[in-house]
């Protein structure tokens, strides 16, 4: 950040505390409402559903080998695999957004080409772990299914629109090292991993279940302990260091911005009037669609603050349909994505990339309001 | 030696970078570390998940911190 820009926005800080109407009812009704929702999230979500959530990501970082689902991205991979391993590796390779941009270089410059490419770009942030478990808790297990299922979809959609439309492109880019130097040196069978793994998601589908609390209890021990006698027993302990290091790397990364998204998510119920947004984004038309989609792709939303502001412009009239437009766009693109997708792809791929998704976008929200 | 660290900012680049600083006041090792963030000269090492190491030429980690033992033995192997 330049030094002027830094001086811009506390000036602009400064005019707004001297200014601000500090004991106006709207004001005081705002910060009463962003408490509340932090406090809704502190008490429902973030033990149960979040810190399970780091602990599987961090798992996932640290014990899930990568090497064999990168190869199957490479230059020599068939369409028919690279395109389903593209939408769904999200979830394994990039458990944070930092990585994506690495891989997706990667697999476009020397892998499988710009289809499988801009597949893996589009399904990394929406499909990652905390991102489907924070969205399922909070708004339900359709809209998490539905935006699972609705971004594989336009992700391979996308994909071949893209690779046919630039296949020129594809044929230059096929020589040189693809995957080089991946350690897959871990000592551990495929079974103890995903057992370790399910245990966790135990744990936290033990949370959400409607039971008896002292069963719950029971039960949530039960699978923490089994959690840790696999650590204690089958782990070396330099692997369960770098386990808890990523989650706690993880959690430092996205909790403090998840809060600050939850206080502003909580005060817009308040200063945005319900009127405005059930006129705009209300019904499941096509323009409602659109102007989620365009709102989405350019707004920035930090990892997993889409869910509280998109949960609350649901309780101030927001349809299905545009909300699921808005989850969709909001969490692939966003201005400063753009800048690097410019720069990285080029002008006319990355033009083809944005809009190809916000079009996509709005279809499937459509979809997804009349039929859910 | 050349030591070079591929990656564009991520936290466990920063910790390798730590890691390999503290080795070579430690043992006063001679090289010298670069760090390499362009994305496209990373990926022309055929590396992906960041941090990439290198050593004088010769791709050792990827994606990983390497434990002190196994980065001490690397740079002896590569310096001898």
């Amino acid at each position: 950040m330049k030094e002027w820009v830094k001086f811009l926005i506390l000036v602009a800080v400064f005019l707004l505390f001297y200014f601000a109407p500090a004991g106006g009812p709207g004001v005081v009704a705002a910060l009463a409402a962003g408490l509340a929702l932090l406090q809704e999230y502190a008490r429902l979500h973030v033990l149960t559903c979040l810190v399970p959530a780091f602990f599987i990501a961090g798992s996932i970082a640290v014990y899930v080998r990568k090497d064999a689902v990168l190869k199957l991205l490479g230059p020599t991979a068939k369409k028919i695999i690279a395109y389903p391993v593209a939408t769904i590796s999200g979830g394994i390779l990039a458990v944070c957004s930092c990585t994506i941009l690495p891989l997706f270089t990667g697999i476009y410059k020397r892998g499988a080409g710009i289809g499988p490419a801009a597949a893996f770009l589009f399904t990394g942030p929406a499909i990652n772990v905390t991102a489907i478990l924070l969205t399922g808790s909070v708004l339900g297990w359709d809209f998490a299914v539905g935006r699972l299922v609705a971004a594989m979809v336009i992700s391979i959609v996308a994909g071949l629109f893209l690779a046919f439309v630039f296949r020129e492109h594809d044929r230059k880019n096929s020589n040189g090292d693809f995957v080089a130097g991946m350690s897959s040196d871990l000592p551990y069978s495929t079974t103890t991993i995903a057992l370790f793994l399910l245990l966790q998601l135990g744990v936290l589908v033990v949370f959400g279940l409607a039971i008896e609390p002292g069963l719950k209890r029971a039960l949530v021990a039960l699978l923490i302990g089994a959690v840790l006698a696999i650590v204690l027993v089958k782990f070396q302990k330099e692997h369960t260091v770098e386990w808890i290091h990523e989650t706690w790397d993880l959690t430092k990364k996205i909790l403090p911005y998840l809060f600050v998204g939850v206080f502003v998510a909580g005060t817009i119920e308040v200063i945005i009037p319900q009127a405005f947004i059930t006129r705009l984004v209300g019904e499941n038309t096509l323009l409602s669609n659109a102007v989620a989609s365009t709102f989405g792709a350019f707004m920035y939303f930090a990892t997993l603050t889409e869910v509280p502001i998109i949960q609350k412009l649901m309780a101030l009239g927001m349809g299905r349909g545009p909300a699921l437009t808005l989850f969709l766009t909001g969490n692939a693109l966003s201005l400063p994505s753009m800048i690097v997708l410019f720069k990285v792809m080029g002008k006319k791929q990355a033009s083809a990339y944005i809009l190809s998704i916000m079009v996509l976008s709005v279809f499937a929200g459509m979809i997804f309001g009349e039929l859910l | 030696m050349i030591i070079k660290i591929l990656g564009n900012g991520c936290s466990k680049c920063k910790t390798l970078e730590r890691r390999l600083l503290a080795l070579r006041d430690k043992y006063s090792l001679p090289f010298e570390l670069q760090k390499v963030t362009d994305l496209d000269e990373i990926v022309n090492y055929g590396v992906m998940m960041t941090p990439g190491l290198v050593l004088d030429g010769a791709l050792k980690s990827v994606g990983t911190v390497p434990n002190d033992n196994q980065l001490l033995s690397w740079i002896k192997e590569t310096s001898a």
